[in-house]
């Protein structure tokens, strides 16, 4: 079994024995590891055990979590790490044949980190940050119409949005020379592009024809034909 | 619209079985990757059930035209008919493996990440889970049509890493979702239009640790033939060391048979000749 050991000033102040599958670090009298000290935050960092490994991660912490004095966001523990909590040094021993295991674990396997748990460390390390990196990934793009034509606002809800004239596009454009689909919008992992499908109806995004998916930034202007709409992200509502 | 397709699986190296399985289905285009994992027989098999019911529900879904109430789980209104089949259809292999996982006891533990491409006349679906990878090869660019479940890439998005610590971390390796772990799983679901000559890159681990997007992408650009490219990039990940399973599957999607037909087409060839 791997142990923690917690030391300040020089002297071991306790041991703690691995017996469950993670352990947290922090002034808070709920953590596993409370460290009673003004530098420490209240959930500091905690230690997971998964596979054969153990790893070490800063719950964004004020004062920061430090493995063998480099400063650390996750971290994956060996046998004698020196880890570091405001003026608080906790030494992580594992046993031999968890050493040996977790040699045999470093041979570029994948494993899986149960996700309840680590759901939890993620949105914990990203509270703070949440807010403003990654802030579009969860918003819907909405399409609104700036042309005086009546199309009002549309959210893409679905991850493909056909732009045309036939009755199955979710976002219908009237006119003779309006082609079945004269554009796409798709979802896609790094955000929102726009196709144009036909060469014969014109696409333009900022006044410019395109003739290739391009991304959709907040406040583009988008021409199909002689409509005239804008691009922009929405605070979501139910999306995830 | 012609689609040529091509796969290979090649236990590398180090390792002594292939936990990866591919299966190319080009009655319903359908292509899946799958890299299994778990101790002695248990990843191959997880790799090889997952494709098997993907493939099998797919098909049957697609032959009686299934309505969304008929398939497994709650369909997703953002997505097409076809699109709930592959996401339902992965849903249903992860609550398989995962209760044979919980049931016997040389399963415990085992699981698979998955991707699959649905090319449809046009559109085509990719739908992932865990950190296996497709890509859209498009002119002089490729771009994922997948996201990563892994904690390092999840963190990367939060921006709690840089990009830089993201490819050396030794996090790399943990899944934060893959197929029979838990009782359920959501894939990631995209679908998008296709145009003429778009390639799609389905791969494992196994090759993207090794082989940089830049170098995938050059690989792909400077090919043609499907499987040539194919064994190109899966001797480029051995060149490297082979550390793990490598799969990858190349599809090519060529539309302008559709647009030029008759007397047009053979006008386009013959100025297309005098050139």
């Amino acid at each position: 079994m791997a142990r923690v050991i917690l030391v300040f000033n020089k002297k071991v102040i306790k041991e703690y024995p691995f017996s469950k599958d993670s352990m947290t670090i922090g002034r808070d009298e709920a953590n596993e590891i409370v460290i009673d000290n003004l530098a420490v935050s209240s959930h500091h960092a905690r230690i997971d055990k998964t596979g054969g490994i153990y790893i070490l991660t800063d719950l964004q912490s004020t004062n920061g979590t430090f493995a063998n004095d480099k400063k650390i966001t996750s971290y994956k523990l060996q046998h004698k790490d020196k880890i570091t909590i405001g003026k608080h040094l906790l030494f992580f021993a594992m046993s031999k044949q968890e050493q040996a295991k977790a040699k045999e674990a470093e041979l570029d396997k994948t494993m899986i980190l149960d996700t309840a748990q680590q759901k939890e460390l993620l949105e914990k390390q990203a509270e703070k940050k949440a807010k403003d990196v990654s802030a579009q990934q969860g918003k819907m793009g909405v399409i609104s119409f700036i042309d005086g034509s009546g199309g009002g606002e549309i959210p893409l809800t679905k991850k493909l949005t056909k732009i045309g004239k036939a009755e199955t596009s979710e976002i219908r454009l009237g006119g003779l020379f309006m082609p079945p689909t004269a554009a796409t919008i798709s979802r896609r992992p790094n955000g929102y592009a726009i196709t144009p499908i036909t060469k014969k109806t014109k696409v333009k995004v900022n006044n410019e024809v395109i003739k290739e998916s391009h991304y959709l930034k907040d406040f583009d202007t988008i021409e199909i034909g002689s409509y005239k709409c804008q691009f922009y992200h929405q605070e979501s509502q139910n999306e995830k | 619209m012609k689609i040529s397709a091509a796969g290979l699986s090649d236990v590398g190296l180090k390792r002594e079985t292939n936990e990866d399985f591919l299966a190319m289905d080009n009655s319903t285009n359908l292509y899946i990757v799958a890299d299994g994992m778990g101790g002695h027989l248990a990843g191959e098999v997880a790799s090889k059930v997952a494709v098997k019911i993907v493939q099998k529900n797919v098909n049957n879904w697609i032959n009686k035209n299934s309505p969304l109430t008929e398939i497994f789980d709650f369909p997703d209104m953002t997505l097409s008919q076809r699109g709930n089949y592959l996401s339902s259809s992965i849903k249903l292999a992860n609550r398989v493996i995962y209760e044979m996982s919980q049931e016997y006891t040389e399963y415990k533990g085992m699981g698979t990440t998955i991707v699959i491409l649905a090319v449809m006349p046009s559109t085509i679906i990719a739908a992932n889970v865990g950190d296996s990878r497709i890509y859209l090869i498009r002119g002089d660019s490729m771009e994922p049509l997948s996201k990563e479940h892994s904690m390092v890439a999840e963190q990367l998005e939060m921006g709690l890493i840089s990009k830089e610590e993201a490819e050396t971390s030794p996090l790399r390796h943990i899944l934060t979702r893959n197929l029979g772990s838990s009782e359920t799983v959501d894939a990631d679901v995209f679908e998008i239009e296709h145009i003429d000559n778009d390639r799609f890159l389905l791969c494992t681990d196994g090759l993207t640790d090794l082989v940089s997007d830049n170098e995938i992408l050059n690989i792909i650009k400077n090919g043609n033939d499907p499987e040539h490219i194919c064994q190109q990039l899966i001797s480029e990940a051995n060149k490297r060391g082979g550390n793990d399973n490598i799969t990858v599957s190349l599809i090519s999607v060529n539309k302008e048979s559709d647009e030029k037909r008759g007397i047009i087409k053979k006008f386009h060839t013959f100025l297309k000749n005098k050139k």
